[in-house]
């Protein structure tokens, strides 16, 4: 039997009393692209924490090529080959482009790829080599986007999460930054994109799940899902 | 000018202020760097400056080591200080909030006080050397050579500690981490080492300052908090979460006191210095120098 590169199953998360995530379970084969769709607070940027080890889970395992990560630590994640881009960026501001994507390096195994791997970032967006000695306060929101993937892609991972990566970026910039996942994705880079922009995320993705009050309503490819009325109806009807 | 008799009495005064400022800011960037790593005012940080004076009045005492030599053990003594007083007290208690650790320095500081009241007693202890009192002339400016070597010293950590923070990827990482924890722990960065670290150099520098400390004034087991006190004047005077300007506000602060202890009176400079302070916060709560030492 052959492993999926992550799976998640049956995994609860809580804060306190409250209940975010409940009994869900999914999975990602390499190469693909799977997207989490859902309206805000449906539980998408807790479940990418949760294997990320940010936040704990109270039942259900994570499994990554077919290993357990219980007990794993975040910088654990990370050297297993799981980078996440948060909602928001969080660059750190007072920190220069440069120092930014060095930090994406920090683990000790990808440090010596470090130097090439800032040429491919450059390569990969332009304009932060422009921005180089910049503090990364100061860049626009689609350029520090591009900056926050950049500096996960330092660490040279097997499994890319974004989260909300269009949010707040103007609908040129989104394009943009769906083409870039796009290509990325061909280069080899598995993908799991958070989105509220579904349409977008359905167009590169391959399959959905998507998420509401914490479960997951429905999942299948993104080309069935867009013809289906109920998914037209409670994800899109809202949206549009 | 009218106010100073010649100019070479001003500039003996800017010197004085600046010889002063410079061991405030060294402390300064110890606390700002602890604050970096836990978000909170780390008191005891002026008490860790007296219990380094303490050992050096011991080495110099019972070994004879001259306190400019015992700098090369008060360094890596008090780092591995730090990272246990982190590994040991402050990593646990800062999971439970920052006002627990605020408690805890607070508790440690009293701590210190009665063990170093109870080791030294209350009497006012000073390290005498051989240049203690040594000075010489440049033009009508007398400078003196213990202050001269305690504000050299002082520079020098200061630069190890900027290159560090600059340089190496550790010293990125604690620069990153003080910022965002949280992204910190998804780059891979282990964010309870990184604290570990920054915690060791800043009880570092309050060793450094400590050393600078009992070189140029007597001192008693309280005297520490009004360190901690100076050195968080310092901090709101050049910004916080910067080592150039936690320096900077210290020799601000040493010149401010230096300036009114001569055109007031001594006894108003302490006073002075709380009112800037206050009136900093009020107006320029970025910092005096606001925006431009915002970068390490």
């Amino acid at each position: 039997m052959e492993n999926h590169l992550l799976e998640l199953r049956s995994v609860d998360v809580s804060y306190g009393d409250a209940q975010a995530v409940g009994n869900f379970s999914f999975y990602i084969d390499k190469g693909k692209i799977i997207t989490l769709v859902g309206a805000n607070g449906a539980g998408k940027s807790t479940i990418l924490n949760a294997i990320s080890k940010i936040i704990p889970t109270s039942s259900g395992e994570i499994f990554f090529s077919g290993m357990s990560t219980a007990g794993l630590k975040p910088e654990d994640i990370v050297k297993l080959g799981i980078c996440q881009v948060p909602e928001g960026r969080h660059l750190f501001t007072k920190l220069t482009v440069l120092e930014n994507l060095e930090l994406g390096a920090y683990p000790v195994h990808t440090r010596p790829f470090m130097k090439d791997s800032i040429e491919k970032a450059f390569t990969l967006f332009p304009i932060l080599k422009e921005r180089i000695n910049q503090s990364s306060g100061t860049l626009s929101g689609g350029e520090q986007q591009m900056l926050a993937i950049a500096r996960a892609l330092m660490a040279r991972p097997k499994l890319l999460m974004l989260d909300e990566p269009s949010l707040g970026l103007a609908p040129k910039v989104v394009s943009l930054l769906f083409k870039t996942i796009k290509k990325l994705n061909n280069d080899g880079v598995t993908i799991l994109l958070v989105e509220q922009n579904v349409h977008q995320a359905m167009e590169i993705a391959d399959y959905a799940y998507v998420l509401q009050t914490g479960t997951c309503k429905m999942d299948g490819h993104c080309h069935d899902l867009l013809k289906n009325s109920d998914f037209k109806n409670t994800i899109l009807g809202i949206r549009e | 000018m009218s106010y100073f008799p010649s100019l070479a009495v001003f500039f003996q005064i800017i010197i004085n202020g600046t010889f002063l400022g410079t061991m405030y800011g060294v402390a300064a960037i110890g606390l700002s760097l602890i604050f970096g790593c836990m978000q909170v005012l780390f008191i005891a940080q002026g008490t860790m400056m007296i219990l380094a004076a303490y050992s050096v009045f011991w080495l110099v005492y019972f070994m004879s080591i001259d306190p400019l030599i015992s700098i090369l053990i008060i360094i890596p003594v008090f780092l591995v200080l730090g990272w246990i007083m982190y590994k040991g007290m402050f990593q646990r208690v800062s999971q439970a909030g920052p006002s627990s650790t605020l408690l805890l320095a607070f508790g440690l500081m009293v701590f210190m006080e009665s063990m170093m009241l109870f080791i030294w007693s209350p009497n006012i202890r000073s390290v005498k050397t051989s240049y203690s009192t040594s000075a010489f002339q440049i033009g009508d400016i007398t400078i003196s050579v213990s202050r001269l070597i305690v504000t050299v010293v002082a520079g020098i950590a200061t630069c190890l500690v900027y290159l560090f923070l600059k340089k190496t990827m550790t010293g990125k990482a604690i620069r990153g981490v003080s910022e965002d924890r949280v992204t910190g722990m998804l780059l891979g960065i282990n964010p309870n080492r990184v604290s570990a670290i920054t915690f060791a150099i800043g009880i570092a520098m309050a060793g450094v300052a400590g050393v600078a400390t009992c070189l140029i004034y007597p001192f008693d087991p309280y005297f520490g908090f009004l360190f901690s006190l100076k050195a968080l004047i310092a901090i709101a005077f050049g910004g916080l979460g910067s080592v150039g300007g936690a320096l900077l506000g210290g020799i601000i602060l040493g010149i401010l006191e230096s300036l009114s202890s001569y055109t007031i009176s001594p006894g108003w400079a302490d006073a002075i210095a709380y009112a800037a302070f206050i009136l900093v916060l009020i107006f320029r709560p970025q910092g005096l120098l606001g925006k431009a030492a915002d970068k390490v």
